[in-house]
């Protein structure tokens, strides 16, 4: 492209020749007002604001449609054209509604911006608004016309940004013409593809996002992907998404493993935080995000391992107490950081919850092995079978910090009569000793106590033991159950009884045996403002549910080893300001016993954040960030498509019950690669959005 | 983490920050405003005007209020609930701020009253284009973020703060954020203007009798969350006067809409149970109406007028004006009333009786029909129940009659944290905290109980008197922290 030279208001600019005179403006700092023009959109000379005066040329052009010319003198200052800009924003305004204080874009918005920049009021031209009401039927725009200038941005955005092409200028019922779905539609009918372009170029708060959609106060990169802002662990999901649907498995992968060493357990056990927020579910499902992960780390080659970045040995020494995936995530990292990493475990099996926790029919043991694997082939050192009792012992052993990610280990009891009867379990106990193969064979009838999903895990785990009959006993209502959906209706697949409503207050014992949970009905339950539980109980409702082993499953706690000396909070975490850091010490925290009780993905994210404190106090730079996958170019275009909001969540095959309480083998399959991409092709890409230039404000030009 | 040093820092850039950055900068201070949104002015943007008293502007129209008088007027108003000594400095520093804003090319439309009760303080801005009305400030809003720029400010936009950073008792910076991330910006004072807490419901409930959406439905500009009063306690600061800035609305009709005109008039208001409850001819004073609907079942009241009251009107316009509806007639509450008609209303009602009238809004049937008998019996022989004027009593005994919910509402708040008339920063025990200065609605609690409506023009008139003594003030302490 040529450059020439052009006089603007006396600046003289260098501008490239191609552009028209309010694009060199612009991109020369220099501000001529408009709304209907945006940077990634054709302009169309229809809002009438970037009039501006050329010499030796009659008349006025506008600004956004004429091309520079070498050697033009401009001017865009004039009475002249002011007078005339505000004529048009007066006739624009007149037909907007005036209250300005209910727009959500209030102070965001461009036409106000011109209100100001051109000092114009309302009160002169006869209102022309014919007010019509806001639609909010589709579940994830608001449209305003009362709002709405007719500026196009829309309209272009869909039509020439995507390719949609669903929204266009309309003739309404009192003949004024008015932009709308084609054919008075609705969007869904249309195929709209719900990308966000239309209401990310608005220029008023004619189009909006409904309120919640969006978290607001991030920042937009990972805003305006509320799975990914929703992620704990700030996974790029929408990029490795599209990646599987392009068929880049090892590119998707590597998305994935830019934030997280565990991307196949991920797959198989993330409790997916992506899906609660995945704007789809409002058409119908959340994208299958997690199966999609799952499906990426199973073609696994191992390709980005060539990209993770290794930095020069440092010559200092961690300490990490705990190898679940807290501990894992954040020895992997501080390796990488060029640290000495020993880590503790008081077990014979690395991976915690991964391994010991979790039963091996959600997640495959050889699974996290492998993931474990990549971590100690990085020289990451696992001492299995060592139980720390003093820290100062290990600190003076040499190491410079020390992390704790003992995880919560401990199950509760409830202090009710008969809870120490020696047939009765505790929900991490039981299931630890299921998974070391330790635990004995069970018969009878087992009951759960608690309904969540650890719960679940007790009672599914008990039947694959051989207990004949086994019940999961709650105060909640099926409804308000705290165990995931697919936990539930597998549960009940596999014969597992569920007894909602029902409060116990003891076990029936004979001679330190237990017998059965008394219980009663619950009413209704709820938690008042302090979070403290109002428990309503029928009357005269007791009665005893006949067991011959009993598991509580309510609840679980950080198993702190007394001669730690370390300040506790909230009866069992360790206290810290931010979740990492033991005030006035060399101790770092990382996982559940920092937070209490929360979810893989939490833990990963947690080491991550720990890994970046502990190599900022060994005077390391904190980075840990590696760049394993490809930076993405992605286009604009997404096209016309009939079918892509029909498209259904895709579900990978589970063995059948019958089979699956036999043994622990994985009761969920992975979807095929022509099902993971269909799946793929179901995602908004809400992250296409971020794209779009952002135009400035007048307030923002140098010159103005 | 990024870290920035300035000698002033602004938080929030609307008229309060923009004049206390102004003010500063021209004192000498380098000074960086931080704004959370994508441009200055706050809610600024949709004011009108400020008060002044003795202003060239004043004198020229004949307009003669002095300093004196307004101040005793504001003082009786308020019962010498408010900082005495701060008020007296507003009101003196009133006219030279219209001055001031002048010579930045602002350009003021007219002194004007709110209604007839009142004193013509408010200095109207005059848009570039015709008439003044809504949003006509934004104009002045522009000539300050200019002016500002021109001395220097740093205008950081799309950056909220997230707290006050506070050494050994001493207010030493801000800690904020950006697109790329925190940030932390150092300087010798602090002046918090962040607008008050109109967007917020959780605010209004826990510090003001009302809840927003139920028997409050005031305008919520977005971003006045009262973050900023929040940091100023969490940095220790006192808590002063806090309320709405009330007013009445038929809810959700966005405020003096074309809808209210004939019901914002002396005819007849009655609450649920269909009885009067004060002398209507109150209604052009908005406050003292509010203050009345506030005690009334439900808190909402109807206003109800007739088809002659209605003609009335057309032909020979209303019987009382103000100014923020004077560009509006009958013609426009028509074109408004069809929309009501067309999409359905919940605040407006046409019945051909009073029976059925009761019946679509809820009013109790028995109550309203005696009720309107009697008003209509002493629209012969005055009334014996609130002393309004006999011109105002017009009995309500036409064919079809129309009622219009109203219901409190508010501009936003008033009030929040505590400052001295030397707009530092004090704690409950009226200690200041050295380098934290507040100014604007977030310390407007001058209009203390009630917004101050004789004296129009005081929320932007305090913001912009008050954010330039900050902006005097904040150098001051900064040049003698220097000098020690």
């Amino acid at each position: 492209m040529k450059t020439v030279t052009i006089t603007i208001d006396g600046h003289v600019l260098a501008v490239d020749s191609g552009d028209s005179i309010l694009k060199a403006a612009l991109k020369s700092d220099l501000y001529i007002p408009h709304l209907c023009h945006h940077p990634d959109l054709p302009d169309i000379s229809a809002c009438g604001l970037c009039v501006v005066e050329i010499e030796g040329i009659e008349g006025v052009k506008s600004a956004c449609s004429t091309a520079v010319e070498a050697n033009m003198i401009i001017c865009t200052k004039t009475e002249k054209l002011n007078k005339m800009r505000r004529l048009s924003m007066e006739l624009m305004l007149a037909n907007h509604v005036d209250d300005c204080t209910t727009c959500p874009k209030y102070l965001k918005c461009e036409l106000q911006s011109l209100i100001q920049y051109l000092g114009v009021s309302t009160a002169r031209l006869k209102r022309t608004l014919n007010a019509v009401p806001v639609n909010t039927s589709n579940p994830l725009f608001v449209r305003d016309l009362n709002r709405c200038v007719s500026c196009g941005r829309c309209v272009r955005a869909c039509r020439d940004l995507r390719g949609v092409d669903v929204l266009d200028y309309q003739v309404m019922e009192d003949d004024r013409i008015m932009v709308d779905v084609r054919q008075h539609h609705r969007m869904t009918e249309e195929n709209c593809r719900f990308c966000g372009a239309c209401v990310e170029v608005c220029p008023t708060g004619a189009l909006q996002d409904k309120e919640g959609v969006f978290t607001a106060d991030l920042n937009r990169e990972i805003g305006l992907s509320p799975c990914r802002s929703a992620c704990p662990g700030q996974i790029n999901v929408p990029k490795y998404i599209r990646l599987i649907k392009e068929g880049q498995y090892q590119e998707a992968i590597a998305v994935i493993r830019e934030r997280a060493p565990f991307p196949h357990s991920l797959g198989y056990v993330c409790m997916a935080f992506c899906e609660d927020q995945c704007r789809r579910k409002e058409i119908n499902e959340a994208l299958s995000v997690r199966e999609l992960k799952k499906f990426a780390a199973a073609q696994d080659q191992g390709l980005w391992k060539d990209k993770v970045g290794i930095k020069t040995a440092s010559g200092k020494k961690v300490a990490i107490i705990g190898s679940g995936p807290a501990g894992l995530t954040a020895a992997y990292y501080l390796k990488k950081s060029g640290h000495e990493v020993t880590v503790f475990e008081k077990l014979p099996v690395a991976g915690g919850m991964l391994t010991t926790g979790i039963p091996a029919y959600r997640l495959p043991r050889q699974a996290v092995q492998a993931e474990i694997q990549v971590i100690t082939d990085s020289g990451v050192k696992i001492l299995t079978d060592t139980e720390i009792t003093d820290l100062e012992a290990l600190k003076k052993l040499g190491y410079d910090k020390i992390l704790i990610a003992i995880g919560a280990g401990q199950g509760t009891r409830l202090p009710i009569d008969g809870a120490d009867c020696d047939n009765v379990l505790e929900n991490i106990a039981f299931l630890k000793n299921a998974a070391l193969e330790i635990s004995p064979k069970l018969d009878g009838r087992v009951v759960v106590l608690g309904g969540g999903n650890v719960a679940f895990d007790c009672a599914r785990t008990a039947r694959r033991l051989g207990a004949t009959e086994v019940s999961i006993l709650c105060l909640e209502s099926r409804e308000g159950m705290t165990a995931s959906p697919d936990e539930i209706e597998e549960g009940l697949a596999e014969g597992i009884q569920i007894i909602n409503d029902t409060s116990f207050y003891a076990i029936e014992n004979n001679d330190n045996h237990a017998t059965g949970a008394n219980c009663r009905k619950v009413e209704s339950f709820s938690f008042d403002e302090n979070r403290k539980m109002q428990l309503k109980l029928v009357p005269d409702s007791e009665h005893v549910i006949p067991a011959d082993t009993i598991i509580f499953a309510t609840g679980q706690r950080p198993e702190i080893p007394a001669g730690w000396d370390l300040p506790v909070i909230g009866g069992n975490l360790i206290a810290s300001a931010d979740e990492v850091k033991v005030k006035d010490s060399s101790v770092f925290l990382a996982g559940d016993v920092s937070y209490g009780t929360h979810s893989v993905i939490r833990a990963i994210a947690s080491g991550r954040k720990a890994a970046v404190a502990i190599d900022l106090a060994l005077g390391g730079d904190g980075k840990i960030e590696d760049v394993l996958a490809a930076e993405e170019v992605t286009g604009s275009w997404l096209g016309r498509d009939e079918t892509f909001l029909k498209k259904q969540r895709e579900q990978p095959a589970q063995e059948n019950p019958e089979t699956r309480i036999t043994g622990f083998a994985a009761v969920t399959d992975c979807l095929s690669a022509n099902n993971a991409c269909k799946e793929a092709e179901r995602c908004f890409q809400c992250d296409l959005r971020v794209a779009i230039t952002k135009p400035k404000f007048w307030a923002s030009y140098g010159i103005k | 983490m990024r870290e920035f040093e300035t000698d002033v820092i602004v938080v929030g850039g609307g008229a309060a920050g923009l004049a206390a950055a102004i003010t500063a900068a021209e004192n000498g201070a380098e000074v960086t405003i931080l704004e959370k949104a994508n441009t200055t002015g706050g809610c600024a943007n949709m004011a009108m005007g400020l008060l002044g008293v003795e202003t060239k502007l004043q004198k020229e129209r004949l307009i003669g209020i002095t300093r004196e008088q307004a101040y005793e007027k504001f003082m009786d108003y308020t019962h010498w609930r408010s900082d005495a000594k701060l008020v007296k400095k507003y009101i003196d520093q009133s006219a030279g701020t219209i001055e001031w804003l002048q010579d930045m090319g602002v350009e003021f439309a007219l002194p004007s009253k709110y209604f007839p009760g009142s004193e013509a303080t408010w200095h109207i801005v005059q848009p570039k284009s015709g008439k003044p009305g809504l949003r006509a400030a934004a104009t002045m809003i522009k000539a300050m973020t200019e002016r500002a720029e021109e001395l220097g400010v740093k205008i950081m936009l799309e950056t909220p703060v997230k707290g006050l950073i506070k050494e050994d008792g001493e207010i030493i910076g801000a800690a904020a954020k950006d697109k790329e991330g925190d940030l932390e910006i150092f300087g010798g004072a602090v002046i918090i203007t962040t607008g008050g807490f109109g967007d917020s419901p959780e605010f209004i409930e826990k510090y003001t009798p009302y809840e927003w959406g139920k028997d409050l439905y005031s305008y919520r500009i977005p971003g006045l969350t009262g973050d900023g009063i929040q940091m100023a306690w969490d940095a220790g600061a006192g808590k002063d006067y806090m309320d709405m800035e009330l007013v009445f609305f038929a809810p959700n009709t966005g405020g003096y809409a074309p809808i209210e005109l004939p019901f914002r008039q002396p005819n007849v208001f009655v609450n649920l149970d269909g009885q009067r409850f004060y002398n209507e001819a109150v209604v052009e004073n908005p406050v003292f109406s509010v203050n009345a609907i506030s005690r009334q079942k439900n808190r909402v009241a109807f206003s109800i007028v007739d088809d002659k009251i209605m003609k009335k009107y057309e032909e020979n316009g209303f019987d009382l004006i103000n100014v923020v509806t004077s560009s509006m007639d009958m013609n426009d509450f028509k074109q408004e009333m069809e929309e009501h008609l067309k999409n359905g209303s919940d605040v407006f009602y046409v019945a051909d009786s009073l029976e059925e009238l009761a019946e679509k809004t809820g009013i109790n049937k028995d109550g309203l029909i005696a009720g309107i008998a009697q008003y209509n019996d002493m629209c012969q022989t005055g009334d014996a129940d609130f002393n309004k004027e006999l011109k105002y009593m017009t009995p309500l005994d036409g064919s079809k009659f129309y009622a219009l919910k109203f219901a409190p509402s508010a501009y936003g708040s008033l009030g929040g944290i505590r400052i001295n008339d030397m707009t530092e920063v004090v704690d409950d025990s009226l200690n200041t905290i050295p380098g934290l200065y507040a100014a604007g609605t977030d310390a407007n609690s001058v209009c203390n109980p009630d917004y101050v409506f004789v004296l129009p023009g005081n929320t932007l008139g305090f913001a912009v008197n008050s954010g330039r003594m900050a902006g005097k003030n904040a150098v001051t302490y900064i040049k003698e922290a220097l000098a020690e």
